[in-house]
């Protein structure tokens, strides 16, 4: 009963915070980046954290999203809210496209082999120039500010947007988590073999997972290229700041649980503009050097994620359920 | 074969003036100048970590030179001395955050301008949150794509990556031309990032323009390892003449393997890899015979470049010395505003359209004017207020 | 002919992607952890080699020992301080402090060195041997030699001496090695170390043709993955033969398609093989 009470304050306060934030300001565009992360995460959370494989690749349909939309909307003028449908479908092809040949990899072998995937788009992306631009990258098309066009000149309707899509890939993360498919996944996870037995038809399964996941990484993708307005292949293809940073937020923060990948947004991203704030000006590199060492600590000191923290905090706590 | 040694383009400050006109015409410069008398807050955001980092290193101490030397001359005189306080911070290598960080330097520092940031990717997500707040930022990326969307306060202090590019075509086929050589088979080999790509544009146009033939067209990944099949490929082509567009490493794998396999046609190299010390002395001897050009050079501003290798113990690069440009640009942008009457309005009409001809005064020769023109004509086409400064 | 040459260029690359690749696989084999960081200290190696060069006038080649040695020690250090604290968690927790010791060691390096790009130069450099048409160029294949050397003083090491055997008993089995009176602690840290060691060796060797800056582990990280994970993880013939094989395939590639896109070419046979071979090219079925 009382989780249901803090989840809806949480709310709640999401929702109020970027009111009380300056609308041109700093403050309010971290926090839709933040936003945006947590909900990446949590996507990625729904095959890294439920069906246990770490992909190192979701740049990937992150990467097909942006693009999809933004050329519909350049070549044919079609709203970014259907061209994220569209980008949904080409994401869950993507996913399906990936899942097949990794079907029987075991945990390294398939981080690696999505990392390569992710890659392999990211070059097709750099030389298929007639579609995408190259390597110059992309703008998108300037659209009169509205709802329908998705296009704003402030960046709160974004940040509302961005709220909006955490809260709903959280959900669905849920839905999957408590019913029958998350079931399927946890026995898949303890032992594929007597999964098997039982009747679980775990490649099924796990290409459900990997399509949903890849369909709302690839959405996200198009909220991506909103807000940015601008990017390229090394941005939304990148391997370092889309694949590892996703699954290191989740990681961080808790991965499969559902509270994991907000913890984990929620420190990492002001993190990285608080180190760079502070010390980037003093010594080239400094501000990258102590933020790797915060992450080093971190993990020593919390290994399952800060949701760990939560659970022994909560556990000191009487009538207060996780 | 060609003996000459590296041949530079050379920058002038008198079009640097040229430019500064251009930049009057912004208003934030002008509100902001006046609103502090103590000092003026300048954000410098360029990479100073990961694989731009020498690049983000080297702008940012070319502007620190320049922004001491101005305070300790007495600093903003129109000011009433304000002097210039630099607001340094890392863009990283991620354009999200390259914005994030100019946004915090607007709304928290206050900045009056900004400079930055080396990668065409980080500049124009830079140029996003800057052109919202009316703030403007003086660059030396030179993709295309900078200017070319008609935002109002994004100035360019060097020629476009295609210009360039261009060029090196052309200056090479003059100088073949003068030493009764006959090009007609050229290769063209480029990294394959927003730089290498812009200005592989510009000497393939060259070369369609020239009725030369492109027997090697190859684009490669830019942390390429291994140049042995590239220049297999350059070697079967029958190329008599190749232009690479690199960095330094790569540059240098690219030399080593064309001597290993005894290539000796002359090699034109496009700014970037190959006009650092670093790469004579990564090649010794074989660094003979290698010709570039690029957007500004040592020798036209010795003095300030003196100064540098004082004052830092190395090289002045291109990178450190047109942001050291830029920011006096953007200073006598300030001295000149202030200076100025009422009445700004028609002036700055005036300015605009003067501007073209302002350009023109330096003008060094015949060929340079030429290429002056070529340049501020494809400014002109953008429909973009760029801040050239002059090739000669 | 140009086949041959591409043949013989490949396989004198793959066998150095082999030398700065076997540490990797090495550190997977007895641990279990993909360690993200194994390209740094390829970088590291590179680093200590340059300045035996510019200090005390060292080939860099010759350098390489002592690259081992500074790594050998770095390593011993960060597996008994930081590694070991987290073999229990889980391994994505252990990936990611490895993601974390790559920023630490690229920033690090960027601060102590600056972000110079250095280069040696030697006098083979620019040399090439000629075999007909053919050319082979002399530091590839000075290169090629010492990764031979690397990979057969190892696997002598793994197959005949006592620590050897003792990690390759611990990998196969901790608890039962330590039945044996064997310190699974102390497998650990000269695995780890060892590993790291070896890729800085390749990191000397490569410095001839190779620039070193900060950030150039960055160029290599993929590239040996792509080489252990294709050999099979944990495997040393493995990384020998992912070597070999993604040099010649990259080689073979250029030949036919633009250079462009030689890495997509490589990843998509990369995912073909694991498709249907899971363990990679060499590595045990399960």
């Amino acid at each position: 009963m009382r989780s249901w009470m803090i989840v809806a304050a949480a709310l709640v306060v999401a929702c109020l915070l970027p009111l009380s934030l300056d609308p041109q300001g700093y403050w309010i565009r971290v926090l839709t980046f933040t936003f945006l992360f947590a909900a990446m995460a949590q996507a990625w959370n729904i095959i890294g954290g439920l069906a246990n494989q770490t992909s190192l690749g979701h740049a990937a349909f992150f990467g097909i999203g942006a693009y999809t939309s933004t050329v519909l909307l350049m070549k044919f003028g079609i709203s970014p809210w259907i061209g994220m449908f569209a980008a949904a479908g080409l994401g869950g092809l993507a996913a399906f496209a990936i899942a097949i040949p990794t079907m029987r990899l075991q945990g390294h072998y398939f981080a690696l082999a999505t990392l390569a995937f992710g890659e392999v788009l990211r070059v097709i992306a750099n030389v298929w120039t007639s579609v995408t631009g190259g390597s110059s990258g992309i703008s998108v098309p300037f659209s009169p500010p509205s709802l329908a066009n998705y296009s704003f000149k402030l960046l709160l309707p974004h940040a509302y947007i961005a709220l909006a899509a955490l809260v709903i890939v959280t959900v669905i993360f849920e839905a999957i988590r408590r019913g029958a498919m998350g079931y399927r996944l946890r026995a898949i996870k303890e032992n594929p073999s007597a999964a098997e037995v039982i009747g679980v038809d775990t490649t099924k399964v796990k290409l459900q997972a990997a399509i949903i996941s890849g369909m709302l990484m690839a959405m996200l993708g198009t909220l991506y290229a909103q807000v940015a307005v601008f990017f390229d292949p090394d941005t939304v293809f990148s391997a370092g700041s889309i694949s590892i940073r996703v699954a290191l937020i989740a990681i961080l923060g808790g991965i499969g649980t559902p509270v994991g990948p907000i913890l984990g947004a929620f420190f990492i991203i002001p993190l990285e503009e608080l180190m760079n704030d502070w010390f980037s000006a003093s010594a080239a590199g400094l501000s990258q050097l102590i933020f790797g060492l915060i992450l080093i600590v971190v993990i020593l000191w919390r290994p399952r994620g800060f949701v760990t923290l939560l659970k022994s905090l909560s556990a000191k706590l009487p009538g207060v359920s996780a | 074969m060609f003996k000459q040694p590296s041949k530079p383009i050379r920058v002038s400050r008198r079009a640097v003036l040229a430019g500064t006109a251009s930049l009057l015409a912004s208003p934030m410069v002008m509100r902001s100048a006046r609103a502090d008398a103590k000092s003026v807050n300048i954000g410098v955001v360029q990479p100073l970590s990961g694989a731009n980092a020498q690049f983000g290193i080297n702008s940012r101490n070319g502007i620190q030179l320049v922004a001491d030397e101005i305070n300790n001359a007495g600093g903003i005189k129109a000011l009433g001395g304000a002097k210039i306080n630099l607001i340094v911070a890392d863009a990283t290598s991620t354009p999200t955050t390259a914005g994030n960080v100019a946004q915090r330097l607007i709304t928290q520092n206050e900045v009056t301008a900004i400079l930055g940031a080396f990668a065409s990717s980080l500049t124009i997500a830079i140029s996003d949150v800057t052109e919202r707040r009316d703030i403007p930022l003086l660059t030396m990326s030179f993709a295309d794509q900078i200017t070319g969307r008609g935002f109002k306060n994004v100035f360019q202090v060097v020629a476009k990556a295609s210009v360039i590019g261009k060029a090196q075509f052309d200056y090479t086929m003059a100088i073949a031309q003068a030493a009764g050589a006959k090009i007609d088979k050229i290769a063209i080999m480029y990294e394959d990032t927003a730089y290498g790509t812009a200005q592989a544009n510009g000497l393939r146009a060259g070369a369609k323009a020239a009725n030369v033939q492109l027997v090697m067209d190859d684009a490669y990944p830019l942390g390429i390892t291994d140049t042995t099949p590239l220049i297999n490929k350059l070697r079967a082509s029958g190329a008599q003449a190749v232009f690479p567009v690199s960095y330094l490493n790569d540059s240098l794998l690219i030399i080593r393997t064309m001597r290993q396999q005894k290539i000796n046609i002359p090699a034109i190299g496009g700014a970037a890899g190959y006009v650092i010390p670093d790469f004579e002395k990564g090649l010794g001897e074989f660094s003979e015979n290698v010709l570039s050009v690029n957007t500004s050079n040592y020798d036209l501003a010795p003095d300030l470049t003196e100064r540098f290798r004082k004052r830092f113990g190395y090289f002045m690069v291109h990178e450190a010395l047109e942001n050291a440009v830029a920011l006096d640009v953007l200073v006598q942008a300030i001295e000149i505003y202030r200076r100025l009457d009422a009445g700004h309005d028609r002036r700055r009409r005036r300015i605009r359209s003067n501007g073209t001809q302002c350009a023109f005064r330096t003008i060094d020769g015949a060929m340079a004017e030429e290429r002056a023109r070529h340049g501020l004509a494809e400014g002109n086409r953008q429909g973009a207020r760029d801040l050239e400064i002059l090739i000669r | 002919m140009e086949f041959v040459q591409a043949v013989i260029d490949g396989l004198l690359i793959g066998g150095v992607y082999a030398v700065i690749s076997i540490g990797l696989t090495l550190v997977y084999g007895v641990m279990g952890i993909v360690n993200f960081a194994q390209a740094e200290f390829l970088m590291i190696g590179m680093f200590v080699a340059w300045f035996a060069w510019a200090w005390l006038g060292l080939d860099p080649v010759l350098a390489a020992p002592l690259s081992f040695a500074v790594a050998f020690v770095i390593g011993w250090l960060v597996q008994g301080q930081l590694i070991a604290r987290v073999l229990k968690a889980p391994s994505v927790a252990q990936i990611f402090l490895t993601v974390g010791l790559l920023i630490v060691f690229e920033n690090g390096a960027l601060m102590l060195f600056g972000s110079q790009f250095r280069s040696v130069t030697t006098p083979y450099q620019t040399m090439s041997l000629s075999l007909g048409s053919l050319f082979v160029s002399v530091p590839y294949l000075i290169a090629f030699g010492m990764s031979l050397t690397c990979g057969v003083a190892l696997w002598w090491f793994m197959r005949a001496s006592w620590f050897g055997r003792a990690m390759r008993a611990t990998a196969l089995n901790p608890a039962a090695a330590q039945l044996m009176g064997i310190d699974a602690g102390l497998m650990y840290r000269i695995a780890f170390a060892l590993g790291v060691g070896l890729t800085a060796f390749g990191g000397a060797v490569i410095l001839p043709y190779a620039t070193v800056s900060p950030a150039v582990g960055s160029d290599y990280v993929v590239l040996m993955f792509t080489v252990v994970v294709l050999g099979g993880l944990g495997s040393v013939a493995g990384a020998v033969v992912g070597g070999l094989t993604v040099g010649v395939i990259q080689a073979l590639s250029a030949l036919v398609f633009p250079i462009q896109l030689q890495n997509l070419i490589l990843f998509l046979v990369f995912i073909a093989v694991l498709a249907v071979r899971p363990q990679g090219l060499v590595g045990a079925s399960r």
